[in-house]
Protein backbone atom coordinates (compact mmCIF):
# COMPACT_ATOMS: atom_id res chain seq x y z
CA UNK A 1 0.00 0.00 0.00
CA UNK A 2 1.11 3.53 -0.70
CA UNK A 3 3.81 2.46 -3.15
CA UNK A 4 4.26 4.82 -6.04
CA UNK A 5 5.14 3.78 -9.54
CA UNK A 6 8.72 5.00 -9.13
CA UNK A 7 9.07 2.84 -5.99
CA UNK A 8 8.05 -0.18 -8.03
CA UNK A 9 10.47 0.71 -10.85
CA UNK A 10 13.17 1.18 -8.23
CA UNK A 11 12.39 -2.25 -6.75
CA UNK A 12 12.55 -3.85 -10.17
CA UNK A 13 15.94 -2.32 -10.95
CA UNK A 14 17.28 -3.62 -7.62
CA UNK A 15 16.30 -7.20 -8.46
CA UNK A 16 19.43 -9.35 -9.00
CA UNK A 17 20.31 -10.08 -12.65
CA UNK A 18 19.80 -13.82 -12.24
CA UNK A 19 16.18 -13.41 -11.10
CA UNK A 20 15.25 -13.23 -14.78
CA UNK A 21 16.30 -16.84 -15.27
CA UNK A 22 13.40 -18.95 -14.19
CA UNK A 23 13.02 -22.67 -14.87
CA UNK A 24 11.84 -22.01 -18.42
CA UNK A 25 14.76 -19.71 -19.26
CA UNK A 26 17.40 -21.99 -17.75
CA UNK A 27 16.14 -25.17 -19.39
CA UNK A 28 15.88 -23.41 -22.76
CA UNK A 29 19.49 -22.20 -22.43
CA UNK A 30 20.67 -25.71 -21.52
CA UNK A 31 18.81 -27.14 -24.52
CA UNK A 32 20.19 -24.52 -26.93
CA UNK A 33 23.75 -24.98 -25.61
CA UNK A 34 23.61 -28.77 -25.90
CA UNK A 35 22.14 -28.67 -29.42
CA UNK A 36 24.80 -26.25 -30.65
CA UNK A 37 27.47 -28.31 -28.88
CA UNK A 38 26.25 -31.43 -30.71
CA UNK A 39 26.55 -29.83 -34.15
CA UNK A 40 30.28 -30.62 -34.80
CA UNK A 41 29.72 -34.35 -34.07
CA UNK A 42 27.08 -34.76 -36.79
CA UNK A 43 29.04 -36.03 -39.80
CA UNK A 44 28.11 -37.22 -43.25
CA UNK A 45 29.96 -39.90 -45.18
CA UNK A 46 32.75 -37.48 -46.00
CA UNK A 47 32.53 -38.32 -49.69
CA UNK A 48 31.53 -35.75 -52.23
CA UNK A 49 28.13 -37.10 -53.24
CA UNK A 50 25.55 -35.55 -55.51
CA UNK A 51 22.84 -35.37 -52.88
CA UNK A 52 20.20 -33.68 -55.02
CA UNK A 53 20.89 -35.95 -58.00
CA UNK A 54 20.56 -39.05 -55.84
CA UNK A 55 17.33 -37.81 -54.37
CA UNK A 56 15.72 -36.92 -57.70
CA UNK A 57 16.78 -40.24 -59.31
CA UNK A 58 15.30 -42.15 -56.36
CA UNK A 59 12.06 -40.17 -56.19
CA UNK A 60 11.50 -40.38 -59.95
CA UNK A 61 11.03 -44.14 -59.55
CA UNK A 62 8.03 -43.41 -57.30
CA UNK A 63 6.03 -41.93 -60.17
CA UNK A 64 3.54 -42.63 -61.44
CA UNK A 65 2.08 -44.71 -58.59
CA UNK A 66 0.89 -48.17 -59.66
CA UNK A 67 -2.91 -48.08 -59.21
CA UNK A 68 -3.34 -51.75 -60.17
CA UNK A 69 -2.60 -52.79 -56.57
CA UNK A 70 -5.18 -50.46 -55.03
CA UNK A 71 -7.53 -53.27 -53.89
CA UNK A 72 -4.78 -55.21 -52.19
CA UNK A 73 -3.50 -52.03 -50.55
CA UNK A 74 -6.92 -51.03 -49.23
CA UNK A 75 -7.49 -54.44 -47.64
CA UNK A 76 -4.05 -54.17 -46.02
CA UNK A 77 -4.96 -50.73 -44.73
CA UNK A 78 -8.24 -52.06 -43.35
CA UNK A 79 -6.32 -54.68 -41.42
CA UNK A 80 -4.01 -51.94 -40.13
CA UNK A 81 -6.96 -49.85 -38.92
CA UNK A 82 -8.50 -52.94 -37.27
CA UNK A 83 -5.25 -53.69 -35.44
CA UNK A 84 -5.15 -50.09 -34.24
CA UNK A 85 -8.80 -50.10 -33.10
CA UNK A 86 -8.55 -53.34 -31.12
CA UNK A 87 -5.21 -52.48 -29.54
CA UNK A 88 -6.39 -48.99 -28.56
CA UNK A 89 -9.52 -50.40 -26.92
CA UNK A 90 -7.50 -52.95 -24.96
CA UNK A 91 -4.96 -50.28 -24.01
CA UNK A 92 -7.69 -47.93 -22.75
CA UNK A 93 -9.13 -50.63 -20.48
CA UNK A 94 -5.72 -51.62 -19.09
CA UNK A 95 -4.54 -48.02 -18.78
CA UNK A 96 -7.59 -46.96 -16.77
CA UNK A 97 -6.83 -49.51 -14.07
CA UNK A 98 -3.06 -48.94 -14.12
CA UNK A 99 -3.39 -45.14 -14.14
CA UNK A 100 -5.29 -45.21 -10.85
CA UNK A 101 -2.17 -46.82 -9.37
CA UNK A 102 0.04 -44.14 -10.94
CA UNK A 103 -1.93 -41.10 -9.70
CA UNK A 104 -0.47 -39.32 -6.72
CA UNK A 105 -3.89 -38.16 -5.49
CA UNK A 106 -5.40 -41.67 -5.66
CA UNK A 107 -2.76 -44.35 -4.96
CA UNK A 108 -0.55 -44.79 -1.87
CA UNK A 109 3.21 -44.37 -2.40
CA UNK A 110 3.98 -48.11 -2.29
CA UNK A 111 1.70 -48.63 -5.30
CA UNK A 112 2.58 -45.35 -7.01
CA UNK A 113 6.32 -45.78 -7.51
CA UNK A 114 6.40 -49.40 -8.75
CA UNK A 115 3.56 -48.59 -11.18
CA UNK A 116 5.38 -45.54 -12.51
CA UNK A 117 8.61 -47.51 -12.87
CA UNK A 118 6.74 -50.18 -14.84
CA UNK A 119 5.24 -47.56 -17.14
CA UNK A 120 8.65 -45.96 -17.68
CA UNK A 121 10.04 -49.35 -18.66
CA UNK A 122 7.21 -49.99 -21.11
CA UNK A 123 7.71 -46.58 -22.71
CA UNK A 124 11.45 -47.14 -23.11
CA UNK A 125 10.82 -49.94 -25.63
CA UNK A 126 9.83 -48.67 -29.11
CA UNK A 127 6.76 -50.11 -30.83
CA UNK A 128 8.86 -51.88 -33.48
CA UNK A 129 10.70 -53.79 -30.76
CA UNK A 130 7.41 -54.76 -29.07
CA UNK A 131 6.27 -56.01 -32.48
CA UNK A 132 9.41 -58.13 -32.86
CA UNK A 133 8.87 -59.68 -29.43
CA UNK A 134 5.20 -60.35 -30.20
CA UNK A 135 6.03 -61.95 -33.57
CA UNK A 136 8.52 -64.23 -31.85
CA UNK A 137 5.84 -65.30 -29.35
CA UNK A 138 2.64 -65.60 -31.43
CA UNK A 139 4.00 -65.75 -34.97
CA UNK A 140 3.73 -63.42 -37.91
CA UNK A 141 0.10 -62.26 -37.91
CA UNK A 142 -2.15 -59.40 -36.90
CA UNK A 143 -2.53 -60.76 -33.33
CA UNK A 144 1.16 -59.92 -32.89
CA UNK A 145 0.35 -56.38 -33.99
CA UNK A 146 -2.47 -56.07 -31.47
CA UNK A 147 -0.28 -57.35 -28.62
CA UNK A 148 2.60 -55.05 -29.57
CA UNK A 149 0.53 -51.89 -29.91
CA UNK A 150 -1.51 -52.62 -26.78
CA UNK A 151 1.62 -52.89 -24.65
CA UNK A 152 3.20 -49.87 -26.29
CA UNK A 153 0.05 -47.73 -25.87
CA UNK A 154 -0.41 -48.65 -22.21
CA UNK A 155 2.94 -47.02 -21.43
CA UNK A 156 1.67 -43.71 -22.79
CA UNK A 157 -2.07 -43.81 -22.06
CA UNK A 158 -1.66 -44.82 -18.42
CA UNK A 159 0.77 -41.93 -17.96
CA UNK A 160 -1.63 -39.48 -19.66
CA UNK A 161 -4.60 -40.75 -17.65
CA UNK A 162 -2.78 -40.46 -14.34
CA UNK A 163 -1.61 -36.95 -15.21
CA UNK A 164 -5.21 -36.07 -16.05
CA UNK A 165 -6.45 -37.39 -12.70
CA UNK A 166 -3.71 -35.46 -10.93
CA UNK A 167 -4.36 -32.17 -12.68
CA UNK A 168 -8.17 -32.38 -12.92
CA UNK A 169 -10.27 -29.84 -11.09
CA UNK A 170 -10.67 -31.37 -7.62
CA UNK A 171 -13.11 -28.80 -6.27
CA UNK A 172 -16.27 -30.69 -7.27
CA UNK A 173 -14.94 -33.87 -5.68
CA UNK A 174 -14.22 -31.90 -2.53
CA UNK A 175 -17.67 -30.29 -2.55
CA UNK A 176 -19.40 -33.67 -2.87
CA UNK A 177 -17.34 -35.16 -0.04
CA UNK A 178 -18.43 -32.28 2.15
CA UNK A 179 -22.06 -33.02 1.22
CA UNK A 180 -21.62 -36.56 2.56
CA UNK A 181 -20.59 -38.51 -0.56
CA UNK A 182 -18.25 -41.48 -0.12
CA UNK A 183 -14.82 -41.62 -1.82
CA UNK A 184 -16.06 -43.68 -4.80
CA UNK A 185 -19.12 -41.44 -5.23
CA UNK A 186 -17.00 -38.29 -5.04
CA UNK A 187 -14.67 -39.75 -7.68
CA UNK A 188 -17.49 -40.91 -9.95
CA UNK A 189 -19.59 -37.73 -9.79
CA UNK A 190 -16.97 -35.09 -8.90
CA UNK A 191 -13.58 -35.94 -10.42
CA UNK A 192 -14.46 -38.31 -13.28
CA UNK A 193 -16.81 -35.88 -15.16
CA UNK A 194 -14.03 -33.28 -15.20
CA UNK A 195 -11.36 -35.80 -16.26
CA UNK A 196 -13.45 -37.78 -18.78
CA UNK A 197 -13.36 -35.29 -21.70
CA UNK A 198 -9.59 -34.92 -21.41
CA UNK A 199 -9.13 -38.67 -21.14
CA UNK A 200 -11.23 -39.20 -24.27
CA UNK A 201 -9.06 -36.65 -26.10
CA UNK A 202 -6.01 -38.68 -25.15
CA UNK A 203 -7.71 -41.88 -26.37
CA UNK A 204 -8.46 -40.32 -29.76
CA UNK A 205 -4.86 -39.14 -30.03
CA UNK A 206 -3.64 -42.65 -29.18
CA UNK A 207 -5.90 -44.15 -31.85
CA UNK A 208 -4.42 -41.82 -34.46
CA UNK A 209 -0.95 -42.65 -33.26
CA UNK A 210 -1.66 -46.39 -33.33
CA UNK A 211 -2.89 -46.28 -36.91
CA UNK A 212 0.42 -44.66 -37.85
CA UNK A 213 2.35 -47.22 -35.80
CA UNK A 214 0.27 -50.11 -37.15
CA UNK A 215 1.33 -49.08 -40.65
CA UNK A 216 4.98 -49.69 -39.83
CA UNK A 217 4.98 -52.71 -37.48
CA UNK A 218 4.00 -54.96 -40.40
CA UNK A 219 7.58 -54.41 -41.51
CA UNK A 220 8.67 -56.95 -38.90
CA UNK A 221 5.72 -59.26 -39.60
CA UNK A 222 3.07 -58.00 -37.19
CA UNK A 223 0.30 -57.71 -39.77
CA UNK A 224 -1.20 -54.86 -41.75
CA UNK A 225 0.04 -52.59 -44.49
CA UNK A 226 3.65 -52.57 -43.26
CA UNK A 227 4.21 -55.99 -44.78
CA UNK A 228 3.29 -54.59 -48.21
CA UNK A 229 5.78 -51.75 -47.71
CA UNK A 230 8.50 -54.24 -46.88
CA UNK A 231 7.77 -56.42 -49.92
CA UNK A 232 7.78 -53.52 -52.37
CA UNK A 233 10.89 -51.94 -50.83
CA UNK A 234 12.84 -55.19 -51.13
CA UNK A 235 11.82 -56.18 -54.64
CA UNK A 236 13.45 -54.33 -57.51
CA UNK A 237 11.51 -51.81 -59.58
CA UNK A 238 8.54 -51.71 -57.21
CA UNK A 239 8.97 -48.18 -55.95
CA UNK A 240 5.86 -47.11 -57.88
CA UNK A 241 3.86 -49.69 -55.90
CA UNK A 242 5.59 -48.51 -52.70
CA UNK A 243 4.51 -44.96 -53.50
CA UNK A 244 0.85 -46.00 -53.89
CA UNK A 245 0.92 -47.60 -50.43
CA UNK A 246 2.49 -44.45 -48.98
CA UNK A 247 -0.15 -42.35 -50.70
CA UNK A 248 -2.98 -44.44 -49.24
CA UNK A 249 -1.44 -44.24 -45.75
CA UNK A 250 -1.06 -40.48 -46.17
CA UNK A 251 -4.74 -40.09 -47.07
CA UNK A 252 -5.96 -42.17 -44.12
CA UNK A 253 -3.65 -40.46 -41.63
CA UNK A 254 -4.57 -36.99 -42.89
CA UNK A 255 -8.30 -37.69 -42.59
CA UNK A 256 -7.72 -39.05 -39.09
CA UNK A 257 -5.56 -36.13 -38.03
CA UNK A 258 -8.14 -33.68 -39.28
CA UNK A 259 -11.20 -35.31 -37.68
CA UNK A 260 -9.33 -36.15 -34.47
CA UNK A 261 -8.19 -32.54 -34.07
CA UNK A 262 -11.71 -31.25 -34.77
CA UNK A 263 -13.23 -33.56 -32.17
CA UNK A 264 -10.55 -32.77 -29.58
CA UNK A 265 -10.99 -29.06 -30.15
CA UNK A 266 -14.78 -29.34 -29.76
CA UNK A 267 -14.41 -31.32 -26.53
CA UNK A 268 -11.93 -28.81 -25.12
CA UNK A 269 -14.18 -25.90 -25.99
CA UNK A 270 -17.22 -27.53 -24.46
CA UNK A 271 -15.37 -28.30 -21.24
CA UNK A 272 -13.87 -24.83 -20.91
CA UNK A 273 -17.38 -23.49 -21.46
CA UNK A 274 -18.60 -20.21 -22.77
CA UNK A 275 -19.56 -18.74 -19.43
CA UNK A 276 -17.03 -15.92 -19.78
CA UNK A 277 -18.86 -14.51 -22.79
CA UNK A 278 -22.43 -14.98 -21.63
CA UNK A 279 -24.12 -12.48 -19.30
CA UNK B 1 -38.68 -34.72 13.87
CA UNK B 2 -37.41 -32.88 16.91
CA UNK B 3 -34.56 -30.54 16.31
CA UNK B 4 -32.41 -28.78 18.90
CA UNK B 5 -33.24 -25.13 19.41
CA UNK B 6 -29.65 -24.08 18.75
CA UNK B 7 -27.93 -25.46 15.67
CA UNK B 8 -24.52 -23.94 16.18
CA UNK B 9 -22.84 -21.87 18.82
CA UNK B 10 -19.68 -19.83 18.39
CA UNK B 11 -17.74 -18.75 21.48
CA UNK B 12 -15.05 -16.07 21.24
CA UNK B 13 -13.81 -17.23 17.87
CA UNK B 14 -11.11 -15.27 16.11
CA UNK B 15 -9.07 -15.76 12.97
CA UNK B 16 -5.62 -14.44 12.16
CA UNK B 17 -4.37 -14.66 8.60
CA UNK B 18 -0.97 -13.30 7.48
CA UNK B 19 -0.29 -11.59 10.84
CA UNK B 20 -3.64 -9.79 10.70
CA UNK B 21 -6.74 -10.45 12.76
CA UNK B 22 -9.84 -10.63 10.57
CA UNK B 23 -12.20 -10.90 13.55
CA UNK B 24 -11.90 -11.62 17.28
CA UNK B 25 -14.08 -12.52 20.26
CA UNK B 26 -16.93 -13.39 17.97
CA UNK B 27 -19.79 -15.04 19.90
CA UNK B 28 -23.26 -15.85 18.68
CA UNK B 29 -25.62 -18.74 18.36
CA UNK B 30 -27.67 -19.89 15.40
CA UNK B 31 -31.21 -20.81 16.42
CA UNK B 32 -33.50 -23.12 14.48
CA UNK B 33 -35.44 -21.50 11.66
CA UNK B 34 -33.26 -18.42 11.29
CA UNK B 35 -31.95 -16.50 8.30
CA UNK B 36 -28.66 -14.94 9.30
CA UNK B 37 -26.96 -12.44 7.04
CA UNK B 38 -23.23 -11.92 7.14
CA UNK B 39 -22.12 -8.59 5.75
CA UNK B 40 -19.10 -6.36 5.49
CA UNK B 41 -16.86 -5.04 2.74
CA UNK B 42 -14.89 -7.41 0.49
CA UNK B 43 -11.86 -8.95 2.17
CA UNK B 44 -13.26 -8.54 5.68
CA UNK B 45 -13.34 -12.31 6.26
CA UNK B 46 -16.88 -13.40 5.40
CA UNK B 47 -15.76 -16.42 3.37
CA UNK B 48 -13.26 -17.43 6.06
CA UNK B 49 -15.91 -17.16 8.76
CA UNK B 50 -18.33 -19.30 6.72
CA UNK B 51 -15.60 -21.91 6.23
CA UNK B 52 -14.94 -21.94 9.97
CA UNK B 53 -18.65 -22.41 10.72
CA UNK B 54 -18.82 -25.16 8.07
CA UNK B 55 -15.86 -26.89 9.72
CA UNK B 56 -13.40 -26.56 6.85
CA UNK B 57 -11.11 -24.11 8.61
CA UNK B 58 -10.02 -24.00 12.24
CA UNK B 59 -10.33 -20.70 14.08
CA UNK B 60 -7.14 -19.27 15.57
CA UNK B 61 -8.94 -18.91 18.90
CA UNK B 62 -12.29 -19.76 20.43
CA UNK B 63 -14.52 -22.73 19.82
CA UNK B 64 -17.64 -23.93 18.08
CA UNK B 65 -20.19 -26.39 19.30
CA UNK B 66 -23.03 -27.99 17.45
CA UNK B 67 -25.43 -30.84 18.13
CA UNK B 68 -25.49 -31.57 14.38
CA UNK B 69 -23.52 -34.32 12.75
CA UNK B 70 -21.39 -33.23 9.86
CA UNK B 71 -21.50 -33.78 6.92
CA UNK B 72 -25.03 -34.89 6.06
CA UNK B 73 -26.78 -32.17 8.03
CA UNK B 74 -24.75 -29.25 6.71
CA UNK B 75 -24.15 -27.91 3.25
CA UNK B 76 -22.29 -25.01 1.70
CA UNK B 77 -22.91 -23.07 -1.49
CA UNK B 78 -19.35 -22.18 -2.43
CA UNK B 79 -18.44 -18.87 -3.99
CA UNK B 80 -16.50 -20.71 -6.70
CA UNK B 81 -19.47 -23.10 -7.09
CA UNK B 82 -17.30 -26.26 -7.36
CA UNK B 83 -19.43 -27.95 -10.01
CA UNK B 84 -18.54 -31.05 -12.02
CA UNK B 85 -18.04 -29.18 -15.30
CA UNK B 86 -18.17 -32.19 -17.61
CA UNK B 87 -21.33 -33.64 -16.07
CA UNK B 88 -24.91 -32.85 -17.06
CA UNK B 89 -26.81 -30.19 -15.14
CA UNK B 90 -29.22 -32.79 -13.73
CA UNK B 91 -26.33 -35.04 -12.63
CA UNK B 92 -24.78 -32.10 -10.80
CA UNK B 93 -28.03 -31.48 -8.93
CA UNK B 94 -28.51 -35.17 -8.15
CA UNK B 95 -25.00 -35.47 -6.74
CA UNK B 96 -26.35 -33.42 -3.82
CA UNK B 97 -28.24 -36.56 -2.77
CA UNK B 98 -25.16 -38.83 -2.69
CA UNK B 99 -24.93 -38.67 1.11
CA UNK B 100 -28.28 -40.48 1.38
CA UNK B 101 -27.30 -43.47 -0.80
CA UNK B 102 -24.56 -46.07 -0.88
CA UNK B 103 -21.89 -46.09 -3.64
CA UNK B 104 -23.32 -49.36 -4.94
CA UNK B 105 -26.77 -47.84 -5.30
CA UNK B 106 -25.56 -44.75 -7.15
CA UNK B 107 -23.00 -46.54 -9.34
CA UNK B 108 -25.41 -46.98 -12.26
CA UNK B 109 -27.49 -43.87 -11.64
CA UNK B 110 -29.79 -42.20 -9.13
CA UNK B 111 -33.10 -43.45 -7.66
CA UNK B 112 -36.24 -42.24 -9.46
CA UNK B 113 -37.46 -40.30 -6.44
CA UNK B 114 -34.26 -38.23 -6.39
CA UNK B 115 -34.55 -37.61 -10.13
CA UNK B 116 -38.06 -36.27 -9.64
CA UNK B 117 -36.94 -33.93 -6.91
CA UNK B 118 -33.88 -32.86 -8.88
CA UNK B 119 -36.02 -31.99 -11.90
CA UNK B 120 -38.47 -30.12 -9.66
CA UNK B 121 -35.58 -28.01 -8.33
CA UNK B 122 -34.32 -27.33 -11.86
CA UNK B 123 -37.84 -26.22 -12.82
CA UNK B 124 -38.04 -23.96 -9.80
CA UNK B 125 -34.72 -22.33 -10.73
CA UNK B 126 -35.46 -22.04 -14.46
CA UNK B 127 -32.89 -24.65 -15.57
CA UNK B 128 -35.24 -27.45 -16.67
CA UNK B 129 -34.46 -26.99 -20.38
CA UNK B 130 -30.74 -27.31 -19.73
CA UNK B 131 -30.93 -30.49 -17.66
CA UNK B 132 -28.86 -32.55 -20.10
CA UNK B 133 -26.26 -29.86 -20.90
CA UNK B 134 -22.80 -29.93 -19.36
CA UNK B 135 -22.42 -27.53 -16.45
CA UNK B 136 -19.48 -25.91 -18.26
CA UNK B 137 -21.81 -24.69 -21.02
CA UNK B 138 -24.09 -22.71 -18.69
CA UNK B 139 -23.76 -18.99 -18.02
CA UNK B 140 -22.36 -17.81 -14.69
CA UNK B 141 -25.82 -17.02 -13.33
CA UNK B 142 -27.16 -20.40 -14.38
CA UNK B 143 -24.16 -22.12 -12.79
CA UNK B 144 -24.82 -20.27 -9.55
CA UNK B 145 -28.45 -21.42 -9.54
CA UNK B 146 -27.26 -24.96 -10.29
CA UNK B 147 -24.94 -24.92 -7.26
CA UNK B 148 -27.88 -23.76 -5.14
CA UNK B 149 -30.07 -26.62 -6.45
CA UNK B 150 -27.36 -29.16 -5.57
CA UNK B 151 -27.07 -27.84 -2.01
CA UNK B 152 -30.84 -27.82 -1.57
CA UNK B 153 -31.17 -31.42 -2.73
CA UNK B 154 -28.78 -32.48 0.01
CA UNK B 155 -31.47 -31.20 2.43
CA UNK B 156 -29.15 -29.68 5.01
CA UNK B 157 -30.35 -28.59 8.41
CA UNK B 158 -27.79 -25.82 8.37
CA UNK B 159 -27.02 -24.23 5.03
CA UNK B 160 -24.09 -21.89 4.50
CA UNK B 161 -24.13 -19.73 1.39
CA UNK B 162 -21.20 -17.65 0.23
CA UNK B 163 -22.66 -14.77 -1.80
CA UNK B 164 -25.21 -17.06 -3.44
CA UNK B 165 -26.84 -14.31 -5.49
CA UNK B 166 -23.72 -12.39 -6.56
CA UNK B 167 -24.07 -13.40 -10.23
CA UNK B 168 -27.86 -13.20 -10.46
CA UNK B 169 -30.00 -10.35 -11.78
CA UNK B 170 -32.24 -8.68 -9.19
CA UNK B 171 -35.32 -10.71 -10.13
CA UNK B 172 -33.55 -14.07 -9.78
CA UNK B 173 -31.69 -12.83 -6.70
CA UNK B 174 -34.92 -12.07 -4.84
CA UNK B 175 -36.56 -15.27 -6.02
CA UNK B 176 -33.55 -17.31 -4.97
CA UNK B 177 -33.31 -15.73 -1.53
CA UNK B 178 -37.05 -16.29 -1.03
CA UNK B 179 -36.66 -19.96 -1.95
CA UNK B 180 -33.61 -20.43 0.28
CA UNK B 181 -35.42 -18.66 3.12
CA UNK B 182 -38.62 -20.68 2.76
CA UNK B 183 -37.06 -24.08 2.23
CA UNK B 184 -34.73 -23.73 5.20
CA UNK B 185 -37.16 -22.19 7.61
CA UNK B 186 -40.10 -24.46 6.78
CA UNK B 187 -38.01 -27.55 7.38
CA UNK B 188 -36.76 -26.25 10.71
CA UNK B 189 -33.29 -25.53 9.39
CA UNK B 190 -31.32 -22.32 9.28
CA UNK B 191 -29.26 -20.46 6.74
CA UNK B 192 -26.15 -18.33 7.14
CA UNK B 193 -25.66 -16.25 4.05
CA UNK B 194 -23.06 -13.66 3.12
CA UNK B 195 -24.68 -10.77 1.24
CA UNK B 196 -23.61 -7.40 -0.12
CA UNK B 197 -26.92 -5.79 -0.96
CA UNK B 198 -28.29 -3.94 2.10
CA UNK B 199 -31.88 -4.11 0.81
CA UNK B 200 -31.68 -7.90 0.62
CA UNK B 201 -30.08 -8.00 4.05
CA UNK B 202 -32.93 -5.98 5.56
CA UNK B 203 -35.63 -7.87 3.70
CA UNK B 204 -34.69 -11.43 4.63
CA UNK B 205 -32.68 -11.44 7.85
CA UNK B 206 -33.70 -12.49 11.30
CA UNK B 207 -30.19 -11.66 12.44
CA UNK B 208 -27.38 -9.65 10.89
CA UNK B 209 -23.70 -10.12 11.68
CA UNK B 210 -21.61 -7.20 10.44
CA UNK B 211 -17.85 -7.56 10.34
CA UNK B 212 -15.72 -4.46 10.67
CA UNK B 213 -12.62 -4.09 8.47
CA UNK B 214 -10.90 -1.50 10.68
CA UNK B 215 -11.40 -3.21 14.05
CA UNK B 216 -11.59 -7.02 14.25
CA UNK B 217 -13.40 -6.89 17.59
CA UNK B 218 -15.93 -4.26 16.53
CA UNK B 219 -18.35 -6.67 14.84
CA UNK B 220 -22.04 -6.15 15.51
CA UNK B 221 -24.94 -8.57 15.92
CA UNK B 222 -28.29 -7.06 15.04
CA UNK B 223 -31.67 -8.62 15.63
CA UNK B 224 -34.14 -6.93 13.28
CA UNK B 225 -36.52 -9.87 13.30
CA UNK B 226 -35.49 -12.22 16.11
CA UNK B 227 -36.94 -15.67 16.64
CA UNK B 228 -38.46 -16.42 20.01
Amino acid sequence: MGRTQSDLLDMESKMPWHSRFDLLGITFLIFLGSALGALPSIEGSGRDLDYLGNLSRFLSQFFPPDWSILDRTLSGLLETVQIALVSTLLAIALSFVISLGASRNIAPAWVLWPTRMLLNMIRTIPSLLWALVAVVIVGSNSLAGVIALTLYSVGYLAKFFSETFESADLSAQHALKSLGAGPLQAFQYGLWPNARPIIWSHCLWMLEYNIRSASIIGYVGAGGIGLHLKLYAESADSWNKFSLVLLCILVVVTILDFTGEKIRHAIRQKLEGSNQTKP
Amino acid sequence: MSRPSTLLEARNIGLRLDERWLFRNLSFSIPTGAFISLTGPSGVGKTSLLRILYGELSPTEGELSSPLEKPSSQAMIFQDLQLAEGAATLTNVLSGSLGRHSSVKTFFGFPQIEKKQGLALLLQFGLERKSSQWASTLSRGERQRLAICRSLLSRPTLLFADEPVASLDSEWADKTLCTLHDSQIKTGGSIVCSLHDELQVQQFSNYILRLNPSDPSAWTWEEPNPIF
